[in-house]
């Protein structure tokens, strides 16, 4: 089972064979990132096969590590474990990530630095598989930073603009604050428990109530940063300025799930929290609702997609609040595919029309028919309807949440599965019915179909395995109760007709400037954001600027002050003839007077030499020091 | 007796000194060969020293003479894995220094002579086990470094110089006192006998404590004993920031390593809430600070006080998690601030401006510049996998762990996220970006160059990837520590 650790390295290989190439050279070694997640996906899938069929287990299937470090009488390892959740995991990440690589080759085949996009999407890659295999919570940490660090590299690919540049480290940093909880969990499980491994941390050790909270909420702070959970949600749409397939990616599919699966690996210790639970299902409901309002009045084709992605994490936060971990990860994985298809989908949508304003699209169906059907399937899915894969994996969570007695959670729920249905619809009916806006529509190259059609099978076919899903992870995901699926359906159907009631019918190119007229004081909450990131950027950003320049001054006014106040007063001071020896104050006069002239701009008159004096001083001292002692000795 | 592998290591070097101010200023080709081939000779050494080095048997290559036998004053050295930690960065750096000044065209005799002249005072800092021998080579390192900046520094150096030197000598005055102090009481100047024999009262321990506390603190230095430290380093030449923030600024947490903490056990505990509080503030403080400033080099100088606060960090947590993490942050910012110097003072060479707004875009026209000076900094902000982060990890594990106030973990904490703001503040406005006129013209690195910063590259990456790389030797040395302060 050694091959499993190859997973991850083939694509950590696959960066640092390229990072140090010249730019022409790494055009060149592109096959090579492609062949290493080829060979990663190969890998997994006999991963996969050899867990088959799974069940529930105690013990990881296959387990190693190696000791990082010796600390006192304790040893910090990295270690790689496979297990049913983790083996489907790896399906999922290596089959989005070598889709995304082959449509890459098709969507970034004009950049001059597709070498630096595919070394970056091999390092991402190479960490999201580390992260998923990880044995203990400081190697899950860590491929999570590199994420971190991708996802920023990729955002800013095109640099030389501001946007990208502005949102990539806006990215960074926001999901470092979410960070700091991540690292102070680590803190808290290594004082209680003295490891990070899961066998230590999640099954030997027994968590006080106090104890979990604390670390099940630091947790959450954490994948909600990585998650894109209000609050920390903003740097999500912003990262839409990066290249779409690696949005599809990183953005959409894996890295945003981080979160989501960190809590699933530290289940335990949430259901040891009664209070956690509580919080995830909160931060799940609000961000699952405000999201989805948001992505309604969006024009922009991919922040319609990014607030879609962070309203669906939300509902995977929704599941495992209400204590259906594998209802979240059965949502993770059906939105992984459906999701980074509609990004795909997306992608040649904008390289077609040359634009990403929806307002500027519409009647794409006549003109790119495969992408129409595929990302159809894509938006069936998300809008949840049956048999799509979003209509099941949702399904369960409606049922999770009544049969916890989540009423309000549930209604909640509903109606944001009303407004998903509703913007995939306004989506739909925007960019693919209606007049044609544009001349040239083109298809996209086969390479670039592909990709999409084989996610768009997987979303298609994938809800029909949920209950042989169930079983493999170990746990129960029965079908739909019929109850449940009729009302969802219902929610469903409603979202899209109101879709097409506002954004269908027409045959013109949809107005709604009446809409929002008419509801000005709710739009306008929406257009901006619910003012999350007006008040981030006045009060965080200026406030910590502000405070900055006031720390810069106060440094050199104040602490500095007082040390050349300090040198000042000592010269005035033995300027006065105070009885010190003699030695000392000429020595100590010199140097003052030096610092005080000095800021008096009169440059040239020290001398070097003086230093001499000093030194004289020092050895002075010690060989005095020395006699002193000799004398005292003897 | 067997060869004196460490006296050769700190002598050596002045030899060099003395032969390569023989030729004179008039043959700088000569100056610079004899200076860099006795630094990487001294490296050798220390090279087979780390690899003669038993992890496991604690002090080791131990020389000890008698110098002035009536009061006990001996020639003693010997290194543990802290002390050879330090000594093989300040080797290395010496010599990476020396090949990174070349082309040196003032007084370069000179310039040489004092560089060797400083790795004697660094390298017999960290060996000296006896506190005379160590107070010499504490004082010995201010002067070569004070010609360094006064001579060959930027407009202000004459300023910055005297201010660094009174600023350390008004410390290691307080330093002396407490050293007398201790053998006033003890009868012995060896540091490690003192620190075996232990038994000294709490309440001298106190004032002895706070003695070596101003003496070392100034040094590390800590808030609000810093301000030295953003004057020297802006005038300062490059090769001297380097060893300044390299080398120069652990020899202050060294000492609280050496000597306050196993001598001084009991007023260590009793200290080390008010370390911790100066600690944290440092972390927040050195990053706000750093955050404004509009020059690269000050920049850096701040992150260096922010970066010392972890030191300081893990030191007062009195944990083996804590103290490795104090001696990793000092190898990783040696290494990493070392690299972030280096590249600045390239940068500067080409476009001269150290001015952040007048340089933008670097990756675009100078795409290896470019691309190292964004991995030192992401190796900086403390990116897991690279060398930054084992540090600044273990320092906020071993702090929690430890009897100090969560909330300065916290705010600790919230100074990971500070530096990454200042850190890719910086590169977002001088890496990334369409190219500035300053930027335009330029060249990218030349192979000398990229050989100066690829063992710190290949350094930083290797301790961040493989931790024990460092803490195998590290760990024995602090746990032992921890054992004379009797099991904290």
């Amino acid at each position: 089972m050694g091959y499993v650790a190859l997973i991850p390295l083939l694509p950590a290989l696959a960066f640092a064979i390229l990072t140090p190439m010249s730019r022409k050279a790494r055009t060149r070694a592109v096959p090579l990132a492609l062949c290493a997640a080829l060979g990663s996906l190969a890998l997994s899938v006999a991963a996969f096969v050899s867990v088959w069929p799974g069940g529930h287990a105690e013990e990881p299937v296959w387990q190693a590590g190696v000791t990082l470090a010796h600390v006192g009488e304790r040893a910090v390892s990295l270690g790689f474990q496979l297990e049913p959740v983790n083996a489907l995991m790896l399906l999922v990440v290596t089959v989005v990530g070598t889709a995304v690589q082959v449509y890459s080759l098709g969507y970034m085949h004009r950049e001059d630095r597709i070498g630096w996009y595919y070394a970056v999407l091999s390092l991402f890659t190479a960490a999201m598989l580390a992260l998923v295999l990880s044995d203990n919570f400081l190697g899950l940490f860590m491929a999570w930073e590199v994420m971190g660090l991708c996802s920023y590299l990729l955002i800013g690919f095109w640099h030389e603009q501001e946007g990208p540049r502005l949102a990539s480290i806006k990215a960074f940093l926001t999901t470092k604050v979410g960070d700091l909880g991540f690292m102070l969990a680590l803190a808290v499980i290594y004082a209680e428990v003295g490891s990070f491994d899961f066998a230590a941390v999640l099954h030997a050790h027994t968590w006080a109530p106090a104890a979990a909270t604390a670390v099940a909420l630091l947790l959450l702070f954490g994948a909600m940063g990585k998650s894109a959970q209000v609050p920390l949600h903003v740097w999500l749409p912003d990262a839409m300025a990066g290249p779409t397939p690696a949005s599809a990616l990183i953005h959409a599919a894996t890295m945003v799930a981080a979160g989501v699966f960190l809590v699933v690996r530290a289940y335990p210790i949430f259901e040891a929290s009664d209070t956690a639970l509580m919080w995830t299902l909160g931060v799940g409901l609000v961000t699952a609702l405000a999201a989805g309002l948001l992505a309604c009045v969006q024009h922009d084709i991919k922040k319609v997609l990014a607030y879609s992605t962070i309203s669906q994490l939300g509902f995977m936060f929704i599941a495992l609040g209400a204590g259906g971990a594998t209802a979240g990860l059965y949502h993770l994985v059906t939105h992984a595919f459906f999701k980074s298809l509609l990004f795909l989908g997306a992608g040649v949508i904008i390289h077609s029309a040359h634009t990403q304003d929806m307002r500027e699209m519409g009647g794409l169906a006549k003109h790119l028919p495969v992408t129409t059907a595929v990302f159809g399937a894509g938006a069936l899915a998300l809008a949840g309807i049956v048999p799509f894969s979003g209509f099941w994996s949702k399904d369960e969570i409606l049922t999770v949440l009544l049969h916890e007695g989540h009423y309000v959670g549930f209604a909640l729920a509903l109606a944001a599965a009303f407004v998903t249905a509703f913007y995939v619809s306004r989506l739909w009916f925007r960019v693919f019915t209606g007049p044609t806006q544009q001349a040239e529509l083109h298809e996209a190259h086969r390479s670039m179909l592909a990709p999409m059609v084989v996610l768009a099978a997987i979303t298609a076919g994938v809800g029909f395995f949920g209950p042989r899903l169930g079983a493999f992870l170990g746990h129960d995901i029965p079908w739909p109760e019929l109850s449940t699926a009729a009302i969802s359906t219902g929610v469903a159907g409603a979202g899209i007709a109101l879709g097409w009631f506002v954004y269908g019918r027409s045959t013109a190119v949809v107005n709604t400037r009446a809409l929002k007229q008419r509801y000005a004081n709710l739009y306008g909450v929406l257009a901006n954001k619910y003012y999350f990131d007006l008040t981030y950027g006045y009060f965080v950003i200026g406030g910590y600027s502000a405070l900055s320049r006031a720390s810069a001054a106060f440094d050199s006014r104040v602490v500095d002050g007082v040390v050349n106040g300090a040198a000042a007063a000592w010269r005035r001071t033995a300027e006065r003839g105070w009885a010190f020896d003699s030695t000392i104050i000429d020595g100590v006069v010199n140097g003052t007077a030096a610092i005080v002239k000095e800021a008096g701009a009169s440059l040239r008159k020290i001398q070097s030499g003086r230093v001499r004096n000093y030194q004289l001083l020092v050895s002075g001292a010690v060989v005095l020091l020395v006699v002193w002692i000799l004398v005292k000795g003897a | 007796m067997d060869f004196p592998l460490l006296t050769v290591i700190v002598f050596l070097p002045l030899a060099g000194a003395a032969l390569v101010a023989l030729p004179g200023n008039g043959r700088p080709g000569a100056a610079r060969v004899i200076a860099a081939t006795v630094a990487a000779v001294d490296l050798v050494l220390v090279g087979w020293l780390t690899l003669r080095f038993d992890t496991g048997a604690g002090m080791q290559f131990a020389e000890k003479a008698a110098w002035v036998p009536q009061v006990g004053i001996t020639y003693h050295l010997a290194v543990d894995g802290m002390s050879l930690a330090m000594v093989a960065l300040s080797a290395l750096l010496t010599l990476l220094a020396i090949v990174a000044s070349w082309k040196t065209e003032k007084k370069p005799a000179m310039w040489f002579s004092m560089l060797l002249l400083l790795e004697v005072g660094m390298n017999g800092v960290f060996v000296a086990m006896d506190f005379v021998l160590f107070y010499v080579f504490w004082e010995l390192v201010l002067v070569p470094m004070y010609f360094l900046i006064a001579t060959w520094g930027g407009p202000r150096r004459e300023y910055a110089a005297i201010k660094f030197f009174l600023y350390t000598l008004f410390g290691s005055v307080f330093m002396l006192v407490g050293i007398i102090a201790l053998y006033l009481q003890t009868g012995t100047f060896d540091i490690l006998a003192m620190a075996e024999a232990g038994g000294l009262a709490p309440s001298f321990q106190w004032w002895v404590f706070a003695a070596f506390f101003l003496g070392f603190a100034v040094k590390v230095p800590v808030f609000p004993l810093h301000t030295w430290l953003p004057d020297a380093h802006v005038e300062a030449p490059t090769a001297a920031s380097v060893l300044l923030a390299g080398i120069l600024l652990k020899m202050g947490s060294y000492g609280f390593l050496r000597i306050s903490l196993p001598i001084l056990p009991d007023a260590a505990r009793q200290w080390s809430g008010f370390l911790a509080a100066l600690a944290a503030i440092s972390i927040v403080y050195g990053a706000a600070v750093a955050f404004a400033q509009t020059d690269m080099k000050k920049l850096v100088a701040y992150s260096s006080v922010s970066h010392m606060g972890f030191v300081m960090l893990g030191i007062a947590s009195l944990t083996p998690e804590g103290l490795n993490g104090a001696v990793a942050v000092m190898f990783s910012h040696g290494v990493v601030t070392g690299m972030l110097f280096f590249l600045v003072g390239m940068v500067y060479e080409r476009t001269h401006t150290r001015t952040i707004a007048e340089v933008s875009g670097l990756s675009s026209r100078v795409p290896v510049a470019g691309g190292l000076l964004a991995f030192a900094s992401f190796a900086s902000l403390g990116l897991p996998g690279l060398s930054g982060f084992v540090g600044e990890f273990l320092s906020l594990v071993g702090v929690w762990s430890s009897q100090i106030w969560a909330g300065w973990v916290v705010v600790a904490a919230v100074g990971v996220l500070l530096a990454a703001a200042y850190m890719l503040w910086l590169v977002q406005r001088v890496v990334l970006g369409g190219s500035s006129p300053a930027v335009e013209t330029i060249g990218d690195l030349t192979k000398a160059e990229i050989w100066v910063l690829a063992p710190l590259v290949v350094l930083t990456i290797t301790v961040g990837v493989y931790w024990d790389s460092l803490l195998r030797f590290t760990d024995p040395a602090v746990n032992a520590v921890l054992t004379l302060m009797g099991g904290a």
